[in-house]
């Protein structure tokens, strides 16, 4: 078991961060606004705490303190939640696709900021940033709650009056501007919301990963974190939770399938090179096979039933 | 600034300008007719441009799957350019019939057709790099036959030297605004494509066949895609097979800018992206992919319809 432990470690971190990327695009998503803005987000969250922890915390120990670890974490929130606030408050008066282009544009506009001021450390990036924990299974103790909360706060969100909103949005936004919920302020609220998910999991993504560059925020983080949500099923909050696990393992998965033996040498080196290429496959026929999703509502409807009698 | 830098710049501008306002075409004719942005269009661009580089005869690096393989042919650089776009055009085609016909079918939601469109873009951008690897392809210096590195616009006593290549993009550029132009606003194959951008079902119920029509705006739309990849890709060079995916997003300004749908409006909006660009003062040319996007962003706030677009009736 520790053998196992001190393999997939690391995987098993980047799973858990992958699905809670997930849910920060998943809760704009709940009012219906298609935005692609977590990467950019997020990129702004990691590069928040590798500037805090390299030039503010300076440390001498060999380990990061943990509770600086928390305190980053809320200022990368909190400075994440007020830029969301301001690029939301405008963009947010954009529908569908202009929405999406909109965040798109915002995400590149930060790339190139951070690929040539100074602070961000230039195309470089800022490397040695401190490790709070020996190993990187050990960054479970952070990672495990935090998705464990946030996956908790969608899922009570889902179920009182502002996440009902979000749903009335969703389906018709003329209609529930009609029943008296302000369309403008519970957007922006469900951006922000993302915002600060998607700034808190760059800040411990970037001690984790200990190095932070302009390539974590790029249209591609996009797409990906678009997939965990699509295809997983972006109707229930468990559909992003499960679609991060899964696509993030998927690589290490086909690279497994390609090592066992007895595969056409054709096959193998496919599955090991190509492995994008299938992901790209899995996104056209997802989006085409199931339209909802692998999790739909209806899926865990039926598992409470004999419950409800 | 001086007056032959000014000049310099502006020729320079108008030549990339037409180049993204060709490509942004592309995306207009699929959003007019459809109503969604086809994100496939900028690996199609790419495509274009390894089309035309391997009918030139060009050979392939070390680390793909073909591996030092070329083409038996060495066509010229004009007859190369029309068949690889042809080519661009029909994979095109195909695309929307993979990707794009069985969600209208169903009558989907347009955001899973955008996704399903940026899958088709994974798949092409990753299959280019297995196939050929991630290198820098360069055209054979002879790709525009004996013309002079640079033409003067100026006086021989004040010169205002240009590229030809610029020259040559620009000139190839204008020609297919003309014919297309006029293809759509002429020929009865335009007028049919304009009915069905109005309305598809009465379209179809005046006789025309909206699907043949739509296979005919997907490949007119990626043959425009693949040819603005072999003009960036001839006068700069290819850079990897990502190198459509930042052009892709560029045309995405182009087009909300000019207004979405409008096929004025993307020509405008590409000439005023190409100048605005090429005036970015040198010491901060490194913000240069900046500019289009914040451009937008302001756009986007302060004139959501674009330049020349039509702001959108919101039904009940």
């Amino acid at each position: 078991m520790a053998d196992f432990f001190s393999t997939y470690g690391f995987l098993l971190v980047s799973m858990l961060l992958g699905a809670m990327l997930g849910l920060s695009l998943y809760l704009p998503l709940m009012a219906g606004q298609l935005s692609l803005a977590s990467p950019g987000f997020y990129a702004l969250g990691g590069y928040t705490a590798a500037i805090l922890s390299t030039k503010v915390f300076q440390m001498s120990g060999s380990l990061f303190p943990l509770p600086l670890l928390v305190v980053e974490m809320l200022v990368a929130g909190v400075v994440c939640g007020i830029l969301g606030l301001m690029v939301g408050i405008p963009a947010l008066r954009l529908r569908g696709i202009y929405l999406a282009i909109a965040t798109i544009a915002f995400v590149e506009v930060l790339r190139v900021l951070s690929l040539n001021l100074e602070i961000t450390g230039g195309a470089v990036g800022i490397f040695g940033i401190p490790q709070p924990f020996q190993t990187p299974i050990e960054y479970l103790w952070i990672v495990l709650p935090l998705l464990l909360l946030s996956a908790w706060f969608v899922y009570r969100l889902e179920r009182i009056r502002v996440g009902r909103a979000f749903t009335a949005i969703r389906e018709d936004e003329l209609a529930a501007d009609a029943m008296g919920i302000n369309p403008t302020y519970h957007k922006v609220l469900a951006f922000t919301l993302g915002a600060i998910l998607a700034g808190v999991v760059g800040a411990v993504s970037a001690h984790f990963l200990n190095t932070w560059n302009a390539r974590q925020g790029t249209f591609d983080a996009s797409i990906i974190y678009l997939t965990f949500v699509l295809i997983g099923g972006s109707r229930t909050w468990a559909g992003p939770v499960l679609g991060g696990v899964a696509f993030t393992a998927l690589p290490e998965v086909l690279r497994a399938i390609a090592d066992t033996s007895g595969l056409p040498l054709w096959l193998g080196q496919f599955l090991r090179d190509g492995r994008l290429i299938i992901f790209g496959l899995l996104i056209v026929a997802g989006t085409i096979f199931f339209p909802q999703g692998l999790v739909t509502p209806a899926l865990l409807r039926r598992k409470r039933q004999p419950f409800s009698k | 600034m001086n007056l032959t830098l000014f000049f310099q710049q502006f020729l320079n501008g108008l030549s990339i300008g037409s180049v993204y306002a060709i490509f942004a075409l592309g995306y207009t004719l699929v959003f007019s007719i459809l109503g969604i942005i086809n994100f496939a269009h900028g690996a199609i661009f790419t495509l274009g441009a390894y089309f035309t580089y391997a009918l030139m005869g060009g050979a392939f690096g070390l680390n793909g799957l073909l591996a030092n393989a070329s083409l038996p042919v060495q066509l010229p650089f004009a007859l190369a350019l029309i068949l690889g776009s042809t080519l661009a055009g029909l994979i095109g085609v195909v695309i929307e019939r993979i990707a794009f016909r069985p969600l209208r079918r169903r009558g989907a939601d347009p955001l899973l057709t955008v996704v399903s469109s940026l899958g088709v873009a994974v798949v092409i951008v990753n299959l280019i790099q297995y196939l050929v690897g991630a290198e820098i392809y360069t055209f054979p210096a002879s790709t525009y036959g004996n013309l002079p590195a640079a033409i003067n616009f100026g006086t021989a006593a004040q010169p205002i030297p240009v590229r030809s290549v610029q020259v040559v993009i620009f000139g190839v550029s204008v020609v297919i605004l003309t014919l297309l132009t006029y293809g759509i606003n002429a020929t009865k194959y335009g007028k049919a494509m304009r009915a069905v951008a109005e309305d598809a079902t009465t379209a179809s119920l005046l006789g025309i066949n909206v699907d043949r029509f739509i296979v005919l705006t997907f490949f007119v739309s990626s043959f425009l895609g693949g040819l603005a990849g072999t003009l960036v890709g001839s006068s700069v060079s290819i850079a990897g097979p990502y190198f459509g995916i930042v052009f892709g997003l560029k045309g995405l300004a182009v087009i909300v800018l000019g207004g979405l749908g409008s096929i004025p409006g993307a020509v405008l909006g590409g000439l005023v992206i190409g100048l605005v660009e090429a005036f970015v003062p040198s010491d901060y040319s490194a913000y240069k992919d900046a500019v289009a996007f914040g451009l937008l962003f302001i756009m986007l706030l302060v004139r959501p319809q674009g330049l020349l677009g039509r702001s959108a009736l919101q039904k009940v």
